[in-house]
């Protein structure tokens, strides 16, 4: 087993024990910890993928900007932000759904083939070529969406609306 | 050069999609749905990632400017969901999606 093999399975078993344990503490807070570990993990597995701006931003936006958002939407919707949630047990049929959709998708792995393959590098510069001049039409449409939701969240958040 | 097996990154990200919905199907509050849908929207930009980079050379920049585009469309569903959350609270007095059950915030 490679080195890299190794360096895979561990960040693949940090990340599904972290996004399992975000959902499962009963503490926002430690939600909001658990998940900022998921966020950094996952760039570490692009970093793995050789895809370094992707790790970069997968840090920038996620691991940083989303996790400061999520901790100030609890800051702002609580007196005490380390109050307890009220437990929610584990229902047998979400619990089931679940599963049944990891099987359904396990079992068409086997249709991509389970043997080694090399991973591409690519030089970051070709990528904004790529993003901006191949896929510029998407960057323009990620312009607008992004200002359409923000100017519907500030019309959603103003003071005096009824 | 590095070689590593596609399988265990599917069978990644098969686990992340299930984590998602089983948080999607029973966590009541507000913030902890945004999160469950976080990771399986994760689970989806690292596919597109990983097929990236074990694709041929004209193919596998697209998976990397795709997965590029998505991490802004999840930042934004952020932005406007915690606004949702901001309103929820303001009206209900809590963030219980349970009393979420009118249409109009």
């Amino acid at each position: 087993m490679s080195l890299e093999e190794i360096a895979f399975l561990f960040l693949a078993l940090i990340a599904l024990v972290t996004a399992a344990a975000a959902l499962l503490v009963r503490e926002l807070v430690h939600t909001i910890l658990w998940i900022a570990i998921f966020f950094v993990d996952l760039s570490a597995i692009y970093f793995l993928l050789d895809a370094p701006f992707l790790g970069v931003l997968q840090l920038g936006v996620y691991a940083g900007a989303v996790t400061v958002l999520l901790l100030f939407g609890i800051m702002v919707t609580r007196k005490r932000i380390f109050a307890r949630e009220a437990a929610t047990g584990i229902g047998a049929t979400p619990m089931a759904l679940a599963l049944v959709t990891f099987i359904f998708l396990v079992s068409a792995v086997s249709e991509f083939g389970t043997s080694e393959q090399p991973i591409r590098y690519y030089d970051p510069s070709y990528l904004s070529t790529n993003l901006f001049q191949t896929n510029g039409p998407w960057l323009l449409l990620l312009g607008l969406i992004m200002l359409a939701s923000v100017s519907g969240a500030i019309y959603l958040v103003r003071e005096g609306r009824e | 050069m590095t070689t590593l097996v596609l399988a265990g990154f599917l069978v990644l990200s098969a686990g992340l999609l299930g984590i998602s919905l089983f948080g999607i199907l029973t966590r009541r509050n507000f913030i902890l749905l945004l999160i469950s849908i976080e990771i399986g929207m994760n689970a989806a930009i690292l596919n597109f990632v990983y097929f990236g980079a074990f694709a041929g050379a004209s193919t596998g920049l697209t998976g990397q400017a795709i997965a590029v585009v998505l991490i802004g469309f999840a930042a934004t569903e952020i932005a406007v969901g915690l606004a949702i959350v901001l309103a929820l609270n303001r009206l209900k007095g809590s963030i219980n999606v349970a009393q979420a059950n009118e249409l109009k915030l």
